[in-house]
């Protein structure tokens, strides 16, 4: 008998050996467990109830180490709140919209979290899985706290399921002092920032520096060409899938791309080197632009770059306005958030005007909360660009938060293939207008 | 083992003269041999870590450096401050903690439970033995991708979802059926006499088990410890989405935060994973003895 | 084997032959129940799932039937060519890294001064996480300051240097040479365990009879490789279906679509384009294509 016995001993053993791991890690010092599954009270400030409130976003290191003071600051105020930062950063935050999903999906939600605008934002909101925060805007007062462009950029039926963070606007970055050696100066027009591209090429050089990876880098480029050659109106039916995408305008654009890359302006074999890694060839002089946003600031000083020598303008389109790409971020809270009300407070707090000036972090240099101004010292060009963007008349969405993921994907097959010249501009736009009809048709 | 070396030992003092010269020839011969595998393997060496010492060039430079003199110069200048900030801003305490008891308390669990199972799929005869090892291959093939929403379900209602507890279920589960294949099959190797003299010796099978075919394995094992080990170790996915809190993040989550949306601190990222890969070389270098030839032939022969 | 032992022992009581059938599953349980609860009922779900139409999020889940299936087959056409990398991918990973891993371990295995720190470095790339892997090899591929291109131009081969990830036509093999590099440490060791199963004096006495290495090694280590080879071999076809990580890293399934496989396929339409249903079907079809491989070739290789 003792073979069974043995065993019997052996399968009581791993459970206990199960049980015993899932005991130790399961009750940490910090105790990771959500305090209750209950609705919150209606005063969430005053409640004596100890609450874990699970914020997801994209911060990366060095941003939670500035954000610690920040959400310190809130839990100072708010001792029954304990703000537990969910974030899921990487490269493009390419897979947090990933996580986030499955969280969501599988009834686990966190109570609010960060989320992009347009088409990427869209997919929660038609699936239910946000709450309208119509009630928030009226309970805080939000009407008006926030530039007027970015508001209506993440309206989605007229309805506010999101809360402005950032507005961010991208241009030309260039580097002034190499600039001011060449002799070269800022283009005010199409061919005039033609010409520049030529001239950097006789001086051994590339015009402008992408990392084709996820597409979107390249995207940015192409849409800065729909925007010259289809115009505002166009461009922004395009975006709404209003236009047929073989229109001529579409072809010329993709026309346009194909001859800078012909004429050795774009630096070659891009259309798997990644976004981070196309800034090497701007930085070592072997590029002159880069198409990139408000942000770049931030990146400069990252990588030890001196501030004075680096500037930016806005891609001459030969279009009034002259528009630019922007788009907002925002926070959300999900349907099933456990604690709505107190991530409402929270988000409250961090998108205040007081709270953002009290604590000048990165984060908060591209606010889209009015009346927040970055330490123009500190931060020249950022301030430049704030002017730029919260007086903006009108801008456009860049196509990757216009389009679902999918058709964008399309997108960005087409966009590699009139690259690597597979395809022909004619081609290219008639594969685009069939990708379109697909998607709409189902 | 010291039963081999005598017997070993035996048999070359026995040797016949004649049998010696063949055997200097040989010995000749090989040296040889061993001399153009050295320029072979060494060249080889190179190429394989090649990517090794980009990481640690990289982690020692500054940001600047890397970015106006490019990835592949030498360094102008050592920096050690990457260490630090990475150590201090990217919490490994915290993640080293969380992987290393996942390492203690999985892979072993994992495996043990894996050779259970192997043993009665290598070694006796009964009726489900085929259905129920292909059965388990089925797991093999499964992208683990189309299970994680379902796991997360599981786990949440379990309550201990969001803890380390939670990725100790999957690991166990996603190593099993490739662990059990393993086993079974270093299992059969080993001579089904051996189990049968026992057995007629009273030994039972709960004995057989851990006194012949356990020992036997050894290097299997310690093989299947490696992989599983460092698999853990570097598994990212599921430990990206099934836990959520920076508290329980283990190292290769970690490893994400050094790039942001926009921009990638790659020397920070690269102090960080050679401070991440440290432990877990260790580990390896520690296990690596317990695969040294002639742990088993002693055993075998009896 | 156990029952046979019992009818040759009939001095036993009978009741032991039952005792003996049941224990089979007594050792097989723990790994059964395990399995059971934490990996055939999430793969039962994306089974259901697998006909369905489901974004992933919403509760509107509509039952489609097989549609998804039929899709991939008969309308995907990305999805084909996905099929068409893993098959190439697969004959790949059979032919090179198998082979280079069992070389490295026939030598490894030999008394060479050093050689525990060549398996090492063999099979060192295990020990790297995916984002250091795909961000050097992304280096040692660039375009511009890549060193593989540097090489090629300072050995005088410079017309062959280009931009190897941003090629459709070298993109994949290049991201197949990274997993070579990555991917010889594990046939490596799994053939080095077995090797060290191999009782020393069937070589000895081998030698005295005057074998040579070559028939040292056809004679008696490939015979004695045999559990190891199933292993390798089903482990490279299925692992190569399976392929995810390295493709998403390195070229994220670029340029175009030239580099996807089935496995970010799935990945991309599960959870990027809200097809939680297509995902999943894609899913079961790389399970079903690598168990039609795979299983026939194992249960043949089992018979004794």
């Amino acid at each position: 008998m003792f073979d069974r016995k043995n065993l019997m001993k052996l399968l009581a053993l791993t459970m206990l050996v199960s049980l015993l791991a899932s005991a130790c890690v399961a009750t940490p010092p910090q105790a990771a467990a959500p305090a209750g599954e209950q609705p919150a009270a209606a005063q969430p400030a005053a409640g004596g109830e100890q609450i874990t409130l699970r914020w997801a976003n994209i911060i990366d290191a060095t941003g939670q180490e500035q954000w610690k003071a920040v959400v310190d600051a809130f839990q100072a105020k708010y001792p029954n709140i304990r703000v537990v930062s969910e974030s899921t950063a990487g490269s493009g935050a390419a897979i947090y919209p990933d996580v986030l999903k499955t969280s969501i999906a599988s009834g686990s939600p966190p109570d609010l979290f960060f989320m992009w605008g347009g088409s990427i934002a869209q997919p929660f909101i038609d699936a239910g899985q946000v709450m309208d925060l119509g009630p928030y805007y009226d309970k805080f007062g939000w009407h008006g706290k926030f530039a007027p462009w970015v508001v209506e950029r993440i309206k989605s039926d007229g309805k506010l399921y999101g809360v402005p963070y950032h507005a961010l606007g991208m241009g030309f970055w260039y580097n002034k002092t190499l600039w001011n050696e060449k002799g070269w100066s800022v283009p005010t027009t199409f061919a005039e920032q033609e010409e520049l591209c030529a001239k950097m090429k006789e001086a051994g050089m590339y015009c402008v520096s992408i990392g084709g990876k996820f597409g979107w880098h390249t995207m940015r480029v192409l849409d800065y060409f729909l925007e010259h050659h289809c115009g505002p109106e166009l461009h922004d039916k395009l975006n709404r899938l209003e236009e047929r995408w073989d229109h001529p305008c579409v072809i010329d654009s993709y026309a346009t791309f194909q001859k800078w890359i012909d004429n050795g302006w774009v630096v070659p074999d891009f259309l798997t080197v990644s976004p981070d890694d196309s800034r090497f060839p701007f930085f070592a002089g072997e590029a002159g632009l880069v198409l990139e946003g408000v942000w770049y600031e931030g990146v400069l000083k990252n990588n030890e770059q001196n501030i004075a020598d680096y500037d930016f303008y806005l891609p001459p389109t030969d279009h009034t306005p002259l528009r630019f790409s922007a788009f907002p971020e925002q926070w959300m809270i999900p349907s099933g958030a456990a604690h709505p009300d107190e991530a409402a407070l929270f988000i409250d707090f961090i998108t205040s005007p007081e709270v953002q000036t009290q604590f000048p972090i990165n984060d908060f240099a591209n606010s889209a909360t009015i009346g927040v101004n970055p330490d123009c010292n500190e931060w020249p060009l950022t301030c430049k660009w704030r002017e730029i963007i919260l007086s903006a008349e009108d801008t456009y969405p860049p196509t990757d938060q216009a389009f679902v993921k999918e058709l964008m994907d399309g997108f960005f097959e087409v966009q590699d293939a009139i690259v690597a010249k597979r395809m022909t501009p004619e081609e290219g736009a008639a594969l685009m207008q069939r990708r379109v009809e697909e998607w709409q048709a189902r | 083992m010291e039963n081999t070396m005598t017997t070993q030992a035996n048999r070359d003092s026995s040797a016949s003269a004649g049998q010696r010269h063949k055997i200097a020839s040989m010995k000749a011969e090989q040296r040889f041999t061993n001399t153009m595998l050295y320029i072979l393997l060494s060249a080889m060496a190179v190429v394989w870590l090649m990517p090794f010492v980009i990481i640690v060039l990289t982690s020692v430079r500054s940001m600047g450096d890397l970015i106006s003199n490019g990835v592949f110069a030498w360094p102008r200048e050592i920096v050690l401050s990457n260490f630090e900030r990475a150590w201090n801003i990217g919490n490994f305490s915290t993640y080293f903690r969380n992987s290393l008891l996942l390492i203690i308390f999985k892979v072993p669990l994992g495996i043990i439970i894996a050779s259970l199972a192997a043993f009665p799929l290598a070694k006796m005869q009964f009726r489900f033995n085929n259905a129920i090892f292909i059965f388990f291959l089925i797991g093999l093939a499964i992208p683990i991708h189309v299970t994680l929403t379902p796991l997360l379900v599981m786990m949440k209602q379990l309550g201990i979802q969001g803890t380390l507890a939670a990725l100790i279920p999957p690991y166990v589960v996603f190593g099993l059926p490739f662990q059990i294949f393993v086993m079974r099959g270093f299992f059969r190797t080993v001579p089904s006499e051996l189990l049968e003299a026992a057995r007629i010796d009273g030994a039972t099978e709960w004995g057989n088990f851990w006194r012949i075919l356990m020992p036997l394995s050894a290097p299997a094992l310690a093989t299947l410890f490696i992989i599983d080990a460092l698999a853990t170790w570097n598994e990212l996915l599921i430990a990206l989405v099934l836990i959520s809190s920076n508290d329980w993040r283990t190292v290769p989550v970690g490893l994400l935060q050094f790039q942001g949306q926009f921009s990638s601190q790659y020397t920070q990222l690269m102090a960080g994973v050679l401070i991440s890969i440290t432990p877990i070389i260790t580990l390896y270098v520690f296990l690596q003895r317990y695969m040294v030839a002639g742990l088993t032939a002693g055993a075998l022969k009896e | 084997m156990s029952t046979i032992t019992d009818e040759l022992l009939p001095n036993r009581p009978m009741r032991r032959r039952k005792r003996i059938r049941l224990t089979p599953y007594l050792f097989l349980a723990p790994a059964l129940i395990w399995y059971l609860i934490f990996l055939v009922y999430p793969m039962y779900q994306s089974l259901v799932i697998s006909f369905m139409r489901w974004d992933g999020l919403s509760a509107d889940i509509q039952f489609i039937g097989v549609e998804n299936y039929r899709r991939i087959f008969f309308e995907d056409d990305t999805a084909r060519l996905a099929l068409r990398n893993n098959v190439l991918w697969t004959l790949g990973t059979l032919l090179i890294p198998t082979t280079i891993g069992l070389m490295l371990a026939v030598a490894l295995d030999r008394k060479l001064r050093g050689r525990t720190v060549l398996r090492a470095i063999f099979y060192g790339p295990a020990v790297l996480p995916l984002v250091a892997v795909g961000m050097i090899w992304a280096w040692m591929y660039n375009p511009q300051f890549g060193f593989i291109n540097y090489v090629l131009k300072s050995i005088g081969l410079g017309f062959l240097a280009r931009g190897w990830l941003s090629v459709y036509e070298t993109a994949l093999p290049a991201t197949f040479l990274t997993a070579v590099w990555g991917g010889v440490g594990f046939p490596m060791v799994l053939y080095l365990a077995a090797l060290q199963a191999i009782p020393q004096e069937q070589y000895e006495a081998a030698k005295m009879d005057g074998a040579n290495s070559r028939q040292l090694f056809w004679n008696i280590t490939l015979p004695w490789l045999r559990e190891a080879n199933v292993i390798v071999f089903s482990l490279a076809v299925i692992n190569s279906f399976k392929t995810f990580d390295l493709i998403y890293t390195m070229t994220y399934g670029g340029p175009g679509r030239s580099t996807q496989v089935l496995g970010t396929w799935m990945y991309f339409h599960a959870f990027q384009y809200y097809n939680a249903g297509y995902g999943a079907a894609i899913a079961w079809v790389i399970a079903a294509i690598t168990l039609v491989m795979a299983i026939p070739y194992i249960q043949r290789m089992s018979r004794d």
